[in-house]
């Protein structure tokens, strides 16, 4: 069991997110970066789809009521046991009554804590992922407080030998505030100008301070719509359309100096113009991006977007083969 | 039976294929839409992961890893053209009925609150802003109209259980339709009833939205407490191709029904049907009537 003493600014039950309900309007949630959070599973021999703690920004404070082995993975942040540090990216045995406590992320957004055997929540709706929005899932459907109580699995059998298996270093992202987020551009991207397409392309823009799980924010250039008599039944402003359900990585344009970027916990549908949708391969990176992170979007054609899609997933069965 | 425009197909990044039947919303449309889709589902496809039919058009992710992209586009493209007749669409519906306290307190508390996001900053409600728009004069007039005709249920999305309702049996001029907020409001009250487009949805939960709200059902379109018994199999009310039908009620009733939602007893007023596109097309206001009899 973990005894949270505090909770941090957001932390949160993730898995690999809920599979089999986008039409009825439940967004997938789970871990925003999947990389990361995956190989802290693989540091640990869990299933790749053990739950784990996602941390934002701000860490908790942990007391271990159980002898086992960790990894912390994903954005860069001070962690000590007991007071002292401790690395990241490598697996970590805790004693009972250990203390962990994490600080300030010095660079990206979430940091994943795997833990051997993984974290135990009900399922809701085939998965462990919370969904803060509709209360679904994860520990009671929100994030983690003083006094919570959650429980882990039991250790895996052979898990102790593998205490200190660490990441290679060219495996680790790398954090950055400037970032290509690759787009496959269409939808309904013919409600924008040629210029306005343009300008998407050729600018740069900044993360907003108020992007979350749901969407990223970004502003900073001046897109246009073109002239165009609104459709029957989509409200009558140049960025409605008759509500579609959004991809994951939908990039709305809901006025012109404004983009919506869905992710994880997206509205599903709704009325807004979309321009085009940021490449699977991508999201991590999008959400591992701070306010005002510079940002350009890159077109990509669909090939490209499987291509960096599978050099991702092999690069991934490459550390667990190194590390096997 | 009817002609519909080319159907466009776009990719969504690597794990999607968007498919617009139309821009504009029609009931063709739609059921086109359920018809594509359901025939989808039934084939169980290895590698479709998601399948979301909308208004007019329908959504479909994939495991690029198992169906090839070009592959699966050609296969959607054909199905597209062989199997959207909604002739052969028959569909097991249910009619739910909805009971909506209209121009209630609290909608217009949050029409006031939110006032300097709205497309006019005049200090009017929602509703009274939808029944200027839409030429009413009278509340109750507005009301009747709003709360007439059965609501075919278009789409889902948004946030879990929201769904999108469309007026069935009007001509497009018979319906009620009002622009969304301009910048949307960070908050809507849980089943807030609101307008936008021609379409009408109830906020499952607080959300933020932005639709004209114009007033608040007494029953939850999405619950996960297991209370009710017509929410127990499913959290959501809503099923795509579903009919809902609005009745209004004043304050006493909104909190008597209110009351039984928490004490767990309300039963939602149902009824099974066989909703039949073609004869929709057919007779339109006739069958509509012979579908919604003794209800």
């Amino acid at each position: 069991m973990l005894r949270i003493r505090d909770g941090g600014l957001q932390t949160l039950v993730q898995d690999m997110g809920r599979k089999e309900f986008y039409h009825l309007g439940v967004p997938p949630s789970g871990a925003a970066d999947k990389y990361s959070y995956v190989l802290g599973n693989i540091l640990l021999g869990n299933p790749h789809d053990y739950a784990a703690l996602e941390i934002t920004l701000l860490g908790p404070v942990i007391e271990f009521c159980k002898r086992t082995v960790i990894a912390i993975t994903g954005a860069p942040c001070e962690v000590r046991l007991n007071e002292q540090p401790v690395p990241m990216w490598e697996s970590l045995v805790i004693q009972e009554g250990d203390m962990l406590a994490f600080r300030m992320t010095t660079q990206g957004v979430k940091t994943y804590l795997c833990v051997s055997g993984g974290i135990q929540v009900p399922d809701v709706l085939g998965c462990k992922s919370t969904y803060v929005l509709s209360q679904l899932g994860g520990f009671h459907g929100r994030k983690l407080q003083a006094g919570d109580e959650v429980q882990i699995g039991e250790p895996l059998p052979g898990v102790f030998h593998q205490v200190g298996r660490r990441i290679p270093d060219e495996y680790i992202p790398a954090f950055s505030n400037e970032m290509d987020i690759r787009v496959v551009v269409g939808l309904s991207s013919y409600r924008l100008s040629d210029e306005g397409i343009k300008t998407f392309l050729n600018s740069e823009w900044q993360v907003g301070l108020e992007s979350n799980n749901i969407a990223y924010r970004y502003t900073g250039a001046t897109v246009s719509f073109k002239p165009f008599d609104p459709p029957f039944g989509a409200g009558n402003n140049s960025s409605n359309v008759v509500d579609i359900v959004y991809p994951i990585g939908a990039i709305m344009v809901p006025n012109e100096k404004e983009l919506i970027l869905l992710l994880r916990d997206a509205t599903t549908g709704g009325g807004f113009v979309t321009i085009g949708t940021a490449i699977n391969a991508d999201l991590d990176l999008i959400a591992q991006s701070r306010p005002n992170t510079k940002t350009r979007f890159l077109a990509v054609t669909v090939d490209q977007a499987i291509e960096a899609r599978l050099s991702k997933k092999r690069k991934i069965l490459a550390v667990q083969e190194l590390l096997r | 039976m009817f002609t519909l425009p080319e159907t466009r197909f776009d990719f969504g990044g690597d794990e999607y294929i968007y498919a617009e039947i139309s821009r504009d919303m029609s009931e063709e449309s739609n059921f086109k839409a359920l018809a594509i889709t359901s025939e989808l589902r039934r084939r169980q496809i290895p590698g479709i992961l998601d399948i979301c039919p909308s208004n007019s058009s329908y959504l479909i992710r994939f495991d690029p890893e198992v169906i090839p992209a070009a592959n699966l586009l050609d296969y959607l493209k054909e199905i597209d053209m062989t199997k959207s007749n909604p002739a052969a669409l028959n569909l097991e519906v249910r009619i739910v009925e909805i009971p909506i306290w209209y121009d209630d307190p609290i909608t217009r508390e949050y029409s006031r609150r939110f006032q300097e996001r709205n497309i006019i900053k005049e200090n009017i409600s929602n509703f009274e802003l939808v029944m200027k728009l839409n030429g009413f004069k009278e509340k109750e007039a507005f009301i009747e109209a709003h709360s007439r005709s059965p609501y075919l249920i278009s789409m889902m999305g948004f946030i879990p259980g929201t769904a999108w309702e469309y007026p069935l049996g009007l001509r497009k001029d018979q319906i009620i339709q009002t622009p969304k907020y301009a910048s949307p409001r960070t908050d809507t009250p849980g089943r807030a009833v609101g307008l936008g487009g021609a379409f009408t949805v109830i906020y499952p939960l607080s959300a933020p939205g932005s639709y004209q709200l114009i007033g608040m059902a007494a029953v939850p379109v999405f619950d996960q407490s297991g209370k009710l018994e017509d929410l127990r199999d499913s959290f959501f009310l809503a099923r795509p191709g579903d009919i809902w039908k609005h009745r209004p009620v004043e304050e006493r009733e909104y909190k008597q029904i209110l009351s039984q939602v928490e004490a767990g007893t309300y039963r939602y007023r149902m009824k099974y049907v066989d909703f039949s596109p073609e004869e929709y097309f057919a007779k339109r206001e006739a069958y509509i009537k012979q579908v919604m009899e003794d209800f």
